[in-house]
């Protein structure tokens, strides 16, 4: 299946005129209007979002009106395919730096990355992986004193 | 002068051997992120600015600073040696540094780049010098209405001057401004716009949003590019710096020109990419004739890298003066100076001078500073690039994760960032420009006070921005600048179809 440009152009600017809606909805509920010290919280949202909506189902309109009919390809399927490679791990790494902390988390993207994609030895990746954590610590826990998240790991060893 | 005294203090500041060290050392990194796809400057400085809470704001600036520099240089770099702009704003310099680096001449190519850029910067320190305490007294006489006519000036600058769609620079801008609305409210004390998560009560931070945007969209542009490193030879040759020092001076022209398109875009919205390009057009157009621009003609180099600099170095001036900025990264610059407690604006030059003229001084320094350094570095960045890219591709990604948690100690940061790469990498692939957003989410705030405050001053009629002539002429200014590039299109257009007509 192939998709076309055309159509992801509609979709994004669609999709920007439903945030548009999304954004003066919610501040309808703010209040839009004047009170006697000046307009209400929602007001300034609420136009703008109304203006993010109109300008993104213009752009729909416009895009429709003037590209109908180019068959410009948005996306090879090579191209998809080396995106999703990189993008899996990369949001597995999220979950897993939300469950174990960002230095266990980072450790082992580096590695999985290194070894499947890199295909280096598994060993060498490994030791990628901890070297960069160690690095981060340093950097950031010790030298800087801003302390990044940390899991059980940490906890383990009593590293806080 | 007195300018030229408060310069001398500033120096005073500048100059001294803690602030040398954190410019060498904000340079390098600068190079660093500059040479690297996906990470960019203003994406660089955002991953900085959580380090620097802690660090006085004279040397947190300078280092800020410093590192912008760095990444404006380091983007030359690939650019000339791997046909790979580190940077946006060097894109333009990969048309003739690339070839010239080809044919054997990559020490001629990046002393020319490097050398120029250096002249361009300095012109625009000059003209921050010698133009910022006016700017400021003039910006000193503003009021509320004011003050939203010159927001509204920079937004309509984005859109008339961009090189994108109007209508999607628009949808970029609003975004931002959207964005800027999300959490407490500061007038009224409401929570806005958080839809039941309490994550969003403090607010979407536009460093988290520079990150995904810039940092994860940009490397994932890279990825679906895939990445081919045909990197010439990176040896420096002493005597050919020497000697194409020696020539750079026959240039004088296009030098001079550039610099001066360059310090023009630099102060209005323009931007340094845009800067780069039109400079390099002007440089064809105006050539005399000789070697064919884009097979390694020098002045090829020299245009759009003098002009990238200044436009870059001017950018600091609205930032600093009236708390506009011009480019993306001086949005996330002054966002920080916000977040280290100070105003940019007018009174910032009143009340902190050693701060202001500290930073203006420790531009000439580290401008010099980044030219040694960059030609000292070159061999050693260029190995960086050689790096498999499964290897240094994760260490960006991750970097760029460390530095979103770091904004606020949050993991719902973490998704924000996620959501915002994805945005950013649809937003580049379909041609939205990125620079505006930030820009709305970094003034958002101040424009919907000011905005506010007009309001309330007039009873809510929008007629309080024509009310005296300073504002009447700064929004008309603003509104020209959108509708006139659209009626010379439609003009265009028009007279292209008379004529195809006509030749019938």
């Amino acid at each position: 299946m192939v998709v076309k440009r055309i159509h992801m152009e509609v979709l994004v600017t669609g999709l920007t005129a439903l945030a548009g809606v999304v954004v003066a909805g919610g501040s309808l509920e703010l209040g839009v209007g004047w009170t006697g010290s000046g307009p209400e919280a929602g007001y300034f949202p609420f136009y703008v979002g109304l203006l993010l909506a109109l300008a993104g189902t213009a752009n729909a309109v416009w895009t429709m009106v003037i590209h109908r009919g180019e068959s410009e390809v948005f996306i090879e399927f090579e191209q998809a395919k080396r995106l999703l490679t990189f993008f899996l791990p990369m949001a597995a790494f999220v979950i897993v730096t939300i469950v174990l902390g960002l230095y266990v988390g980072a450790a082992l993207y580096l590695f999985y990355v290194a070894w499947r994609q890199g295909r280096y030895n598994p060993f060498w990746a490994a030791g990628l992986g901890i070297a960069f954590s160690v690095g981060l610590f340093v950097v950031f826990d010790i030298l800087f004193r801003v302390p990044l998240l940390k899991g059980p790991l940490e906890a383990f060893l009593k590293i806080y | 002068m007195e300018n030229i005294g408060l310069l001398m203090q500033g120096f005073q500041v500048a100059i001294t051997p803690m602030h040398i060290t954190i410019m060498v050392v904000g340079v390098l990194l600068g190079l660093v992120v500059g040479v690297l796809p996906g990470l960019g400057a203003p994406n660089g400085v955002s991953l900085l600015i959580p380090l620097t809470f802690t660090m006085d704001p004279v040397s947190a600036i300078i280092l800020l600073a410093s590192m912008y520099w760095g990444a404006l240089f380091g983007g030359s770099t690939t650019s000339i040696l791997f046909n790979i702009p580190g940077e946006p704003s060097s894109v333009a310099t990969t048309f003739d540094g690339y070839p010239m680096a080809q044919n054997g001449q990559s020490t001629r190519a990046l002393t020319l780049a490097f050398m120029s850029a250096g002249f361009g910067a300095l012109v625009g320190v000059v003209v921050i010098t010698l133009l910022s305490t006016w700017a400021a007294d003039f910006a000193l006489r503003f009021g509320a209405p004011e003050y939203f006519s010159v927001y509204f000036l920079a937004f309509c600058a984005f859109i008339g001057m961009g090189s994108s769609a109007p209508l999607k620079t628009i949808i970029s801008l609003l975004i931002g401004l959207a964005l800027s609305t999300v959490g407490m409210d500061t007038i009224t004390g409401s929570l806005r716009l958080t839809f039941g998560l309490n994550e969003l009560m403090g607010g979407v931070s536009f460093l988290v949003v520079v990150i995904g945007l810039f940092g994860l969209g940009e490397i994932l542009m890279t990825v679906q590019d895939g990445l081919h490193f045909r990197g010439v030879a990176s040896r420096i040759d002493l005597r050919d710096v020497f000697r194409t020092i020696a020539e750079l001076p026959r240039y004088w022209a296009t030098l001079l020109r550039s610099s001066a398109i360059g310090t023009w875009m630099g102060i209005t919205p323009g931007g340094p990419t845009a800067a780069s390009f039109m400079s390099y057009g002007v440089a064809r157009q105006w050539s005399r004739p000789g070697e064919t621009f884009g097979k390694g003609r020098p002045e090829g180099i020299v245009a759009p890298e003098t002009a990238d600099h200044s436009a870059g170095t001017c950018a600091m001036l609205p930032m600093l003066a009236l708390g506009v900025p011009s480019s993306a990264t001086a949005a996330v610059m002054m966002g920080g100076l916000m977040i280290w407690g100070l105003t940019p604006g007018p009174m910032l030059f009143a009340t902190k001078p050693d701060f202001v003229w500290g930073l203006i001084a420790s531009m000439y320094v580290a401008n010099i500073v980044a030219v040694v350094l960059v030609m000292a570095t070159v061999p050693m960045f260029a190995a960086l690039l050689r790096i498999p890219f499964a290897v240094i591709g994760p260490v960006i990604v991750a970097i760029c994760f460390v530095g979103a948690y770091t904004v606020s100690n949050s993991t719902f940061d973490l998704w924000l960032v996620l959501l915002f790469g994805v945005v950013g990498f649809f937003f580049s692939k379909l041609n939205y420009p990125l620079a505006p957003l930030v820009l709305a989410m970094v003034l958002g705030h101040k424009a919907e006070n000011s905005f506010h405050q007009s309001m309330i001053l007039s009873d809510g009629s929008l007629g309080v921005f024509w009310s005296n002539p300073l504002v009447g002429s700064i929004m008309s200014l603003a509104l020209m600048l959108i509708i006139v590039p659209q009626l010379a299109k439609l003009v265009s257009r028009y007279r292209n179809r008379g004529t195809l007509r006509s030749a019938r």
